[in-house]
């Protein structure tokens, strides 16, 4: 097709505002799907996504529509996910567009994501049609969402389409936005082939999959083209779009959207954001992506320790189809050989473990998430710590700095009282509030990301029933009193449970961690001391008492059998267990509180 | 094998039917219906007819369930098929009674024909906790049966009790043990209360209307010990007490090979414990010859079905390998205190405990838990209490 006649755009949006069923209705009115394969949601593919009822990744189609102007325009819509821990989606969605589609829940209003997607793609100068949605819903207020267009995004309420995806009421209205105000894709003027590559997965048969956006030049199968970043060549095999299923196209040129595959077998030969150009005559390097620093860190580790390498594996496939993990190997006196990996947030490290489970059918446990702390020793030197197993000796340290965020609420008038104090408890400062309509406020807070990580996002909702929401980007670093919390049995620290948590809660997390490894730890031939240590000093302690017999019961012939069975299940149990301080610990009793 | 099944010298028969199921007991068995208990009886005789020929009886235990609960013409019947088919004779042979369905006519019955051991399932002599415990007999009936089976010609009764009853106070433990004593029962069987899944006991204990004093129970086996002792019982197995000969009682015979077994102690019991072949009739029963163990159907009309059409109610096969079975073998011979004469586990298992076996051996002497002998092998007061890790260590 030639570039003046597509036009690509990502659809965005807070969550739940309608993204993927108005990207459904577009399919349909389009006839990319058929009337008899329309399903709700049909976009979000991944069992998770459609048990959850949102979007985890970005979903590329390409459609074509036949405008009022009697012209066929060939429309690559990527729709996207509106939880902020799957912003790198986002973000990289829009890298490959001319436009974008804000969609606003007319009910709903402007949202902290609203807010923070906008900036995203007016930042990559991206032309924005604001899109009223829900406006079939009874307590839908166009005008006000049309006031908060103007009010708080500064965007001409004028060039909001009103529509109900539900219905189908605006669709065409926003097509033929789409057409008349998304800029046609410009080639770059380089000599060949730059197309970009913004996502990936990886196929059993046909390896890495690639999603690129070709910003000049042309590609097609059989062609030899190179990864400038990492520096390999491959010969093309295979070249297509998403219809939302892949399909094969001879080729893709200037401004298309799609996806190449070219055998390639190792995930890591493949970086998002790399920029593909012909072998022979390359062209230079595009933008590419900022890259993105995970927030929250945690192990994970394969409950069957044979699994190790499998699950390396299985790591570096689902790293392709999600850019925002980042792994590497650590081990753990408790659970063994496994990975310290990154995540933009706990929603995201959740969808990881769960996506490692289903689709790779890995049995795994995570430990207790923690963010990156500055350590300032008495040398002078600074350490990143994201284990508490690398915190150093509290002797050789100056001061500790934890990562902040500015977080964005928006909330009710009538509930600031409890945010104010939400906030506080999560050791947060408000410095800012504004008033955003009649009904609700914005306010903006400096709090610390690990309070963040929390429960704070599913405390602002139940405080405000739902009408509450919450965004947050990084800033920067504070002084803050943390400590490390061990906990110890028998004298010996059980390093999966350690944290770095602040010396306010460090007493409180330490007595529920003991309390809770009390329940799971089994009785020995001896006593067994757990306690909390923070820095060498005890805040909380438990007793395991001994055991002082395992028999009792009357065992006669037709119980040999079963009695035997249960032995050997808890001798192979035994072998599994890790011996800390020689007490016998069952992998289980670990994982059950690591779950709790 | 087949030169052993020739002649098996064990014989268990389980009798799955009791007057009223008890609220700890995960035993096959059922509250009885007239017909099903008929049915049953002549099932169980084509049963015996398939065995017989490779049957020998030394031994016979009849439990349950509640065999007790059949009446005079049912035992009648099967006595008389016992008769027919050869198997009468054993040197022990042991039939399981509860205190409310023992009469002086059933009991004589049972003497004539041979049976020279009985069990009593007592638990307690609480009136609240029998009722606890959902036991349909009273304190008085236990005295009352106790002296109808001595009446009968009984010289070898064993009385079943029960410990660290939910509610059960150390000075209820005594009193009972007083009472138990005073019976002059030549066996003692004791056991702390299970939870076995799928019984009302076990849901109680979920539903937390009771706690477990492990402590408590801990110290009434402690005191059962000591006091059995005192009191002329002899420690033989677990939760197993025995008299020895003398004192006006004459040693059953033939006399057991190892000394260090009591006189009284079941004969039956120690056969399971030593690894011998047994046959296992009656549903749910498991039989064990040639290394083979098989398990009945724990269905009664299931069972019966079978055997009316002329099969072998089997369930379940286990065939271990030899040394997986002698594993087992050794692991079970330790819960007496007469541990292993290496000679006879060598008997019964083809392996030898002491070069198979050297390191858990000396590993539980080390542990203070065990002692070796130039001729055998035993777990001591200390390690009897560890049993079931120590006989963990034997499995391979
Ligand atoms: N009444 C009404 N409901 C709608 C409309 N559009 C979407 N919804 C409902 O809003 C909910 C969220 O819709 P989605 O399309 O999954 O929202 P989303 O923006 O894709 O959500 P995320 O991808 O998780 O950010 C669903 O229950 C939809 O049925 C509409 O026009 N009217
Ligand atoms: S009498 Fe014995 S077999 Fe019957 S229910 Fe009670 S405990 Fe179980
Ligand atoms: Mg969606």
């Amino acid at each position: 097709m030639d570039a003046a006649h597509i036009r690509n755009f990502s659809i965005i949006a807070h969550i739940d505002h309608g993204k993927t069923t108005l990207s459904d209705r577009l399919l349909h009115i389009t006839g990319t799907i058929a009337t008899r394969d329309m399903e709700d949601q049909l976009l979000d593919a991944m069992d998770l996504e459609r048990e959850r009822g949102i979007t985890i990744k970005a979903h590329p189609v390409t459609m074509l529509y036949k405008a009022k102007n009697g012209e066929t325009y060939e429309l690559n819509l990527i729709d996207t996910p509106g939880h902020v821990d799957f912003a790198y989606e986002v973000s990289r969605s829009l890298s490959a567009c001319e436009g974008a589609l804000l969609v606003i829940d007319a009910a709903q209003g402007v949202e902290a994501q609203t807010v923070a997607n906008y900036h995203l793609a007016s930042k990559q100068n991206l032309l924005i049609i604001p899109v009223i949605n829900k406006i079939d819903l009874p307590h839908a207020n166009v005008t006000l969402a049309k006031q908060q267009l103007e009010d708080v995004l500064a965007v001409p309420s004028e060039w909001a389409i009103p529509c109900s995806a539900k219905e189908g009421i605006g669709i065409v209205d926003i097509l033929e936005a789409i057409v008349e105000r998304v800029p046609p894709p410009k080639p770059t003027g380089e000599p060949s082939l730059q197309a970009l590559a913004f996502d990936s997965y990886f196929d059993t048969y046909k390896g890495v999959v690639t999603h690129i956006r070709v910003f000049n030049g042309e590609i097609r199968p059989g062609m030899m083209v190179k990864l400038l970043h990492s520096g390999k060549s491959y010969e093309v095999k295979e070249v297509g779009s998403f219809n939302p299923k892949p399909y094969t196209r001879e080729k893709l040129e200037t401004g298309e959207t799609g996806y190449i595959t070219a055998n390639i077998k190792s995930p890591s030969d493949v970086k998002m954001g790399d920029t593909i150009t012909d072998a022979r005559n390359p062209s230079a390097e595009l933008p590419g992506f900022k890259e993105i620093h995970p927030m929250v860190f945690s192990g994970i580790y394969p409950i069957n320790t044979a699994d190790y390498e499998a699950l390396k594996s299985s790591m570096g496939k689902l790293k392709l189809n999600d850019s925002a993990f980042a792994y590497s190997s650590e081990t753990s006196v408790a659970l063994g050989f496994g990975f310290r990996c990154g995540f933009l947030g706990l929603l995201h490290l959740e969808i990881v473990q769960e996506r490692l489970r289903r689709e790779y059918n890995m049995d795994i446990i995570a430990t207790y998430p923690s963010v990156v702390y500055k350590i300032h020793l008495t040398d002078g030197t600074m350490k990143e710590v994201d284990n508490p197993a690398f915190m150093p000796e509290v002797t050789y340290i100056e001061r500790i700095e934890e990562p902040m965020v500015k977080t964005f609420v928006i909330c009710p008038n009538e509930n600031i009282g409890d945010m104010m104090a939400l906030i506080a408890e999560k050791r947060g400062q408000v410095d800012h509030t504004e008033t955003l309509d009649a009904r609700r406020v914005m306010l903006s807070a400096l709090v610390p990301l690990n309070e963040i990580l929390i429960d704070f996002h599913d405390r602002i909702k139940s405080i405000t029933r739902g009408f509450g929401s919450m965004d947050y980007e990084p800033s920067g670093y504070a002084d803050s009193d943390m400590v490390k919390l061990d906990m110890l049995v028998n004298g010996e620290p059980m390093d999966a449970f350690s944290c770095i948590v602040h010396r306010s809660k460090a007493e409180g997390r330490g007595r529920a961690l003991a309390e809770k490894l009390k329940e799971v730890i089994p009785r020995q031939q001896f006593a067994v001391k757990i306690q909390a240590a923070i820095g060498g000093k005890i805040v909380a302690s438990e007793t395991v008492s001994a055991f002082r017999k395992d028999v009792t019961a009357k065992c006669y012939g037709g119980d040999i059998s079963r009695k035997r069975k249960l032995l050997e299940k808890q001798k192979e149990g035994k072998k599994r267990m890790k011996s800390i301080g020689s007490v016998n610990i069952p992998q289980e009793a670990f994982i059950e509180v690591l779950k709790a | 094998m087949s030169s052993t099944t020739a002649s098996v010298r064990s014989l268990y028969v389980h009798v799955p039917f009791c007057a009223h199921k008890c609220e700890y007991c995960a035993f096959y068995s059922e509250a009885s219906s007239g017909e099903l208990i008929n049915r049953y009886v002549g099932a169980l005789e084509r049963e015996l007819e398939l065995v017989a020929g490779t049957l020998r009886p030394q031994t016979i235990f009849f439990g349950g369930g509640t065999p007790s609960i059949l009446n005079l013409k049912q035992w009648h019947q099967l006595l008389h098929t016992m008769d027919r088919l050869n198997l009468l004779g054993a040197a022990e042979w042991t039939v399981e009674c509860n205190p409310a369905t023992v009469s002086l006519d059933k009991a004589k019955l049972l003497r004539d024909f041979g049976v020279n051991r009985i069990s009593m399932g007592v638990q307690s002599l609480d009136e609240r906790l029998l009722e606890r415990l959902g036991r349909i007999h009273s304190r008085e009936q236990v005295f009352k049966s106790f002296d109808t089976l001595r009446a009968a010609g009984f010289e070898n009764i064993n009385v079943d009790l029960m410990f660290a009853i939910p509610t059960q106070t150390m000075e209820i433990w005594h009193a009972t043990l007083n009472e138990a004593f005073a019976l002059q029962s030549e066996h003692l069987s004791c056991y702390e209360v299970i939870y076995e899944q799928d019984t009302p006991l076990f849901a109680q204990l979920k539903a937390g209307e009771f706690d477990v004093d492990e402590d408590l129970a801990y110290d009434m086996y402690e005191t059962l010990i000591d006091r059995c002792e005192q009191s002329g019982f002899f420690h033989y197995e677990v939760a197993n007490f025995a008299r020895r000969a003398g004192a006006g009682r004459a040693a059953p015979r033939p006399v057991l090979s190892d000394p260090e077994i009591p006189d009284f102690a079941c004969r039956h019991n120690v056969n399971y414990w030593r690894g011998g072949d047994y046959h296992g009739l009656g549903p749910s029963a498991t039989a064990y010859i040639g290394g083979l163990r098989t398990r009945n159907w724990s269905n009664t009309p299931l069972y019966c079905e079978q055997l009316e059409k002329g099969k072998r109610p089997f369930e379940t096969r286990e065939e271990l390998p030899p040394l997986q079975r002698a594993g087992e073998i050794a692991a079970f011979g330790l819960r007496m205190t007469a541990g292993w004469p290496f000679e006879e586990f060598q008997k019964a298992s083809g392996f030898d405990l002491r070069s198979e076996w050297a390191g858990q051996m000396s590993e539980l002497v080390n542990k203070g838990w065990a002692e070796e002998s130039p001729v055998r092998f035993r777990l001591n007061r200390q390690g009897l209490r560890f049993a079931d890790s120590a006989a963990e260590m034997f499995l391979r």
